[in-house]
């Protein structure tokens, strides 16, 4: 009885994550990811964690520069 | 799109030895593409995807992911590896 209580609370449970998780595809996005291989990198200018400005543009001619972009520092995500 | 002061806290607890950076303005997640919205009951809420991306010293994309493959670095490293070996070849 209590399996067949968990199975009817689960399917309860599957449409509405699925219209959730779809809602954002259906809205505009502001950018896709339109950069590819070969593209000239646009510069750009960051803060870096001890408040100095960073420049692509500093490293042009000398060094490669590996960009990972990640979101909310802490969650390990 | 952290502060400063978040990262700066972040980069002592795991003890990097490269920056971490802030595009607070979000204009640098803008023209990558990689800043994303949607809308809901008229609010806007923005996210950033995750990316890795290898850019040689002429200022060249060589490598670019975006979304979940981007949370393993692995092929983005070894691009930045490979790119390393060309340049050093006499």
């Amino acid at each position: 009885m209590k399996r067949l209580l968990a199975s009817a609370l689960l399917l309860a449970i599957v449409p509405q994550l699925t219209s959730v998780s779809a809602q954002p595809q259906k809205k505009d996005e502001v950018a896709k990811l339109s950069l590819k291989v070969g593209d000239t990198a646009p510069d750009f200018t960051l803060l870096s964690d001890e408040w100095k400005t960073v420049k692509l543009s500093d490293f042009h001619g000398k060094k490669n520069v590996f960009l990972a972009v990640y979101v909310l520092a802490f969650t390990g995500g | 799109m952290d502060s400063p002061a978040a990262n700066a806290a972040f980069a002592k607890q795991i003890g990097v030895k490269f920056p971490l950076l802030s595009d607070m303005n979000k204009k640098m997640l803008t023209s990558y593409g990689i800043l994303k919205a949607y809308e809901q009951k008229g609010d806007t809420y923005q996210w950033a995807l995750r990316a890795n991306i290898v850019i040689d010293k002429d200022g060249i994309i060589r490598h670019i992911e975006g979304g979940d493959s981007a949370v393993d670095p692995n092929t983005a490293v070894s691009v930045c590896t490979d790119l390393h070996k060309k340049q050093s070849a006499p």
